[in-house]
């Protein structure tokens, strides 16, 4: 049975983040243009938004362009942090946006978080056995995973790799907590779907 | 048996978070249900093979070009300019001054050969083979061209560090640039004194090499002045603290 709760995943325990007042000092030293404490921001948060950038582009390369422009449109926006959220938050959200931003300019399509989100109700059927006793391998699935919707893609990141709450999926990617719920299913299900073969 | 209705207790269930009063009636139909059965088993495979995916590492060079973007942009503030706090502000202030002793130091001996009569120069070995012979006018006269153009081009060297210095002053703030004009202006006073004693002896050995150790100094005080304002900018104080241990074993 699966009970382990989501809180307990690592990737969410390392996600923990220093004392509010710390981090709004931290971000003060940033907006003056400290460049030791940036460097600092980016020491903290460079691991995860790159492993998110890499798994939603899909290439170390572009992954690796993007992480530029998430970090240099962070400094320039770091004048709107309020926090309101933590740091990690909302610097997962502007990687996130900025992810879809590249893909949709990739595909010239809009530019809205929620047009990226799987609406297709029909998720392909699976057979009987399903996955049956068939391994999965950490390859497979990072095959599968880049063959998804790109919205439920990014929720899945987010949840089941990242660790991170539904609240804070819904954070993230400005939507509700039962849509980032809804996202996160239909993209284990297409998953599993893609993976048996069917 | 509609198992549809199951399937969000079945995600709830993976993700965590199933209540125990759901919990109780999905087991209940999980055991009547063999494909709810496989559902529940394929999508925990799936999320513990996702949990164990690893933190990429971005390459060391991503952070190098971010912090040179920004610098280029202009969104990096010079130390001095961020040193709002005592302790960088003081950490500069200090570094300035222990150049100033490295100077200071180093001029020490230099000065007071030229003061007060003290100026002695020993009879050159040029003055000794001047006398008496044209050979020795010719190697007179190759040393003072020698001499001039060394002194040329040590001053046009000390033109170009100076127009340097002076385009990037801005990087430090104005009592550190204070000071370095002070350290500055010592150099050029012993300078000063060591073309007086030139004048008086033109061929004082000593007093040429008292003017070259001048100038070479000026030199290094405009190199280190300018190497130390790169750091600053850089907010670097462990380099410019480099600059000024160097500047002391010069």
């Amino acid at each position: 049975m699966a009970s382990s709760k989501v809180t307990g995943h690592p990737a969410a325990r390392a996600a923990q983040q220093p004392g509010r007042s710390d981090e709004m000092a931290l971000v003060e030293r940033c907006r003056r243009g400290d460049l030791m404490a940036f460097e600092e921001v980016y020491r903290t948060h460079a691991g995860r938004l790159y492993s998110l950038t890499c798994r939603m582009l899909g290439n170390p390369a572009d992954a690796e362009d993007l992480l530029q422009e998430i970090f240099l449109a962070a400094h320039r926006k770091l004048e709107t942090f309020r926090g309101e959220s933590a740091l990690g938050t909302w610097l997962y959200r502007l990687a996130t946006n900025l992810c879809l931003d590249h893909l949709r300019s990739r595909a010239g399509r809009a530019n809205q978080v929620t047009d990226a989100l799987d609406d297709e109700r029909a998720i392909p059927t699976v057979g009987r056995r399903g996955l049956a006793d068939q391994s999965v391998t950490k390859m497979d699935l990072e095959r599968a995973l880049a063959r998804l919707p790109e919205g439920c893609r990014a929720a899945f990141i987010l949840h089941d790799v990242e660790g991170l709450e539904h609240r804070e999926v819904a954070e993230v990617l400005g939507i509700a907590e039962g849509t980032s719920k809804s996202q996160v299913h239909k993209a284990r299900l297409r998953l599993r779907a893609l993976l048996s073969g069917e | 048996m509609n198992c549809r209705q199951y399937n969000d207790a079945i995600q709830e269930l993976v993700d965590g978070t199933l209540g125990a009063i759901r919990r109780a009636e999905l087991e209940q139909h999980l055991g009547q249900c063999e494909d709810c059965r496989k559902l529940l088993a394929d999508l925990t495979k799936i999320r513990d093979v996702a949990r164990t995916f690893e933190r990429l590492t971005p390459p060391d060079r991503a952070w190098l070009q971010i912090a040179g973007r920004l610098r280029q942009a202009g969104r990096i503030q010079s130390a001095a300019a961020t040193a709002d706090s005592r302790y960088q502000r003081y950490a500069i202030l200090a570094i300035a001054a222990a150049l100033l002793l490295a100077v200071a130091g180093s001029l020490f001996v230099l000065l007071p050969r030229f003061r007060g009569g003290e100026a002695s120069p020993a009879p050159s070995s040029a003055q000794q083979t001047n006398r008496g012979n044209a050979a020795g006018d010719d190697a007179v006269q190759s040393v003072e061209t020698e001499f001039r153009l060394a002194e040329q081009h040590y001053q046009n060297a000390i033109a170009k560090l100076e127009e340097a210095a002076h385009s990037n002053q801005s990087a430090i703030d104005p009592q550190t640039a204070a000071m370095l004009q002070k350290n500055l202006q010592i150099i050029d006073q012993a300078i000063a004194e060591s073309r007086s004693a030139l004048k008086a002896e033109p061929q004082s050995v000593p007093a040429r090499d008292s003017l070259f150790e001048g100038l070479r100094r000026k030199v290094g005080l405009l190199q280190d002045t300018i190497a130390l304002m790169n750091e600053m900018r850089k907010g670097n104080a462990a380099g410019a603290a480099q600059i000024v241990e160097g500047a002391n074993k010069s």
